[in-house]
């Protein structure tokens, strides 16, 4: 297949049309059940890497004319009806999946589908294709999903710890010899080999290369990404796993109160700079304090820290350009 | 080798140059960003560690093969010559450091010209330049900085190097790094449980195809393989695990009376997870990653992911050696590459 007949995306374009799409920051608790409605576009296309290789994704993306990794974050609350739209401009099948809510089933190259849904426990979600497992997941279809306890703007689930903002960690691993199986429809036959790995789409740029500093491609700069609070400004981290590799999200700056694992709550919330994320959907919650760096000597209020995955494989590109993979910044403003 | 190093005491010194990183500058290394400036809110040390670079460290596996292994030594603050990397005197794992809540910590890293390091005290939040993160900071090159703190909290916690992280931590740039209630040693942190006995679980695995790159290795990008840890050796603190070389090898080891109270500091060091086994033992839990857990967990087993520190005290009550063992596990497959192996003998 001629790569000129595919949709050729800087990451750019990714960041910016997320940031239209989600009402991330500004979630305010609604007394009546809505009717929440959206629609993905199943596209393809090829995403420039950091080491400028262009590897083959599809996506659930706002338009026809785009390609979008990950889908748009999407936040609604408990008892709402939920109407996804799915249209498939490709030629192979794909379907539409959270675990233990919807599954569209088969929708056919060409197909569109709305399927409708109530959502009725708090928590935080994947949405993505569950066909061709684990691949149709790993080549991009995939995307953040939460439901607000009803009537609530500062739990994750009834009765928890409060916050005042959240944000979606979608971690995600990349073997592009994969992608181009999939891309040509095979079945991936190579020992899995990741070689980019992402924080909601982005890998970090460090000060001093290409593109630093640009929230469209460094995700140190992501306003999704990376976090920005003053003292006190509790954030909720909804940590998301697409990938295949086994993680340890590791926070400087404050220790992360550890609520959830794989969507049970648990029964101690322990405090913890280092947290286990598994691989294939692995999840968890956690509330990042923004409390003064305890250790800091003299104390402040200010400053500005890394979230890396410590699982050190994940923070290159390419086989080596350190800091180019899976991190980003924390702001104490 | 061997050239001429400024030995700064004071935190003070030259800056490296290039702290604005990007291509240039250090050979051909990228996006490091070289500074020694002063300390922001310097004050006196309660404690003062010196620390410099030693990047020609031989580690002695069972089957005799010999691995290059890179750390800090506890000489950096004291020699006029070959401070900086080559002077020896390092270990695997670079040497420990014991505080007490509360001190206010000096750490002062000596560098040389020919690489760069920093130190970041994982699991201590301090202000952000003595935190050791050079895109944040700096690198620490070509001269000293002081990483000041004053730790808060009680606990198991480890330093390591912050530079090409994903190789420096690799290669061995760590220590173990333990914080004492004012109580002192015998107590793990204030109101919580005493111990008698304590053994250091640092567990670890190797590529040694990894171990003859160069400290840049990567940076400016190309292929070297970073992405792939495919391990051969597995080490329990600085010790071959794989054999019996750390069994009755305290504080690898520990020998209690029944009794007693051991305390395990358990440290996950390497990057693939892992699954320790008390060997039919019952553990409990008090703290993990420098925090009193909410209420003490008993466990047989315990599954831990990079960096993560367990602090596990044990009440033996029959005799008997009890095997320690920790299965490395790959990131992907689930498989386990390699498990160490120590002991814990009740008398
Ligand atoms: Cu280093
Ligand atoms: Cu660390």
């Amino acid at each position: 297949m001629d790569r000129r007949n595919f949709l050729k995306f800087s990451s750019a374009g990714i960041a910016s049309a997320l940031l239209g799409s989600t009402g991330l920051l500004s979630w305010a608790p609604r007394a009546e059940a809505a009717t929440i409605s959206k629609t993905f576009y199943i596209t393809e296309g090829f995403i420039t890497q950091p080491d400028g290789v262009d590897v083959y994704f599809r996506g659930f993306s706002p338009s026809t004319n785009n390609l979008t990794v990950p889908g748009a974050q999407m936040i609604v609350q408990e008892g709402d009806t939920v109407r996804i739209t799915i249209v498939n401009t490709l030629g192979t099948s794909h379907s539409f999946k959270i675990d233990g809510v919807v599954d569209s089933g088969r929708i056919y190259g060409g197909q569109t589908r709305t399927i409708e849904f109530q959502v009725n426990k708090a928590g935080t979600y994947m949405y993505y294709d569950a066909r061709n497992a684990p691949y149709n997941r790993l080549v991009g279809l995939h995307g953040g999903f939460a439901v607000m306890p009803k009537g609530s703007s500062d739990e994750v689930y009834a009765g928890s710890p409060n916050f005042v903002q959240q944000y979606f960690w979608l971690f995600h691993d990349i073997d592009p010899v994969w992608h181009n199986s999939i891309r040509n429809r095979r079945t991936p036959g190579t020992t899995y080999s990741p070689r980019y790995f992402t924080i909601n789409g982005l890998s970090g740029r460090p000060p001093g290369s290409a593109g630093s500093g640009d929230p469209a491609i460094d995700a140190m700069h992501d306003p999704l990404s990376a976090l920005h609070g003053h003292i006190g400004d509790r954030t909720l981290l909804r940590v998301l796993n697409a990938g295949q590799c086994q993680q340890s999200v590791h926070t400087h700056g404050n220790h992360m109160d550890w609520l959830t694992d794989n969507g049970q709550i648990r029964d101690e919330i322990w405090s913890k700079d280092c947290i286990y994320l598994e691989g294939n959907m692995g999840k968890f919650d956690a509330i990042f304090p923004f409390a003064p760096p305890p250790d800091a000597h003299p104390p402040v209020t200010t400053g500005v820290y890394p979230m890396h995955l410590h699982t050190e494989m994940s923070q290159t590109a390419g086989g080596g350009l350190y800091m180019f993979g899976s991190l980003t910044d924390i702001f104490f403003e | 080798m061997g050239m001429r190093r400024r030995t700064t005491t004071d935190g003070g010194g030259m800056d490296g140059g290039g702290g604005g990183g990007g291509m240039g500058g250090m050979g051909g290394s990228c996006y490091i960003y070289p500074a020694t400036p002063a300390t922001p809110g310097l004050t006196n040390a309660d404690v003062t560690f010196n620390l410099g670079i030693d990047m020609q460290i031989p580690l002695t596996m069972d089957d005799g093969n010999t691995i290059n292994m890179w750390g800090f030594t506890d000489n950096g603050g004291n020699m006029g010559m070959d401070g900086g990397g080559m002077g020896g005197g390092g270990t695997f794992p670079s040497p420990a450091m014991r505080v007490t809540q509360g001190d206010i910590i000096h750490t002062n890293l000596n560098v040389g010209m020919m690489w760069v390091h920093t130190i970041h005290h994982h699991g201590i939040e301090p202000e952000y330049r003595s935190d050791g993160v050079g895109h944040l900071s700096h690198d620490v090159a070509n001269g000293t900085y002081t990483y000041q703190w004053r730790p808060a909290h009680a606990g198991t916690y480890f330093y390591h190097c912050h530079t090409n992280t994903v190789l420096h931590a690799e290669m061995g740039m760590y220590g173990a790094l333990i914080v004492d209630p004012p109580e002192g040693p015998g107590t793990l942190f204030s109101g919580g449980p005493r111990y008698d006995v304590e053994a250091f679980w640092v567990v670890d695995e190797i590529d040694s195809s990894w171990h003859t790159l160069p400290w840049d290795a990567g940076t400016c990008g190309g292929d070297v393989g970073l992405n792939e840890l495919n391990p051969d050796y597995f080490v329990i603190t600085g010790v071959d695990g794989s054999g019996d070389s750390a069994m009755n090898t305290p504080p690898i080891s520990a020998t209690v009376q029944r009794g007693q109270k051991l305390l395990a500091r358990y440290i996950c060091a390497g990057y693939h997870p892992q699954k320790i086994r008390f060997g039919g033992l019952t553990g409990k839990i008090y703290a993990s990653d420098g925090r009193p857990l909410p209420k003490p967990v008993s466990v047989t087993e315990i599954r831990a992911c990079s960096a993560e520190r367990y602090d596990i005290i044990f009440e033996p009550t029959e005799r008997g050696t009890y095997l320690i063992e920790t299965d490395i596990i790959h990131w992907v497959t689930g498989d386990v590459l390699g498990t160490t192996r120590t002991s814990i003998t009740v008398v």
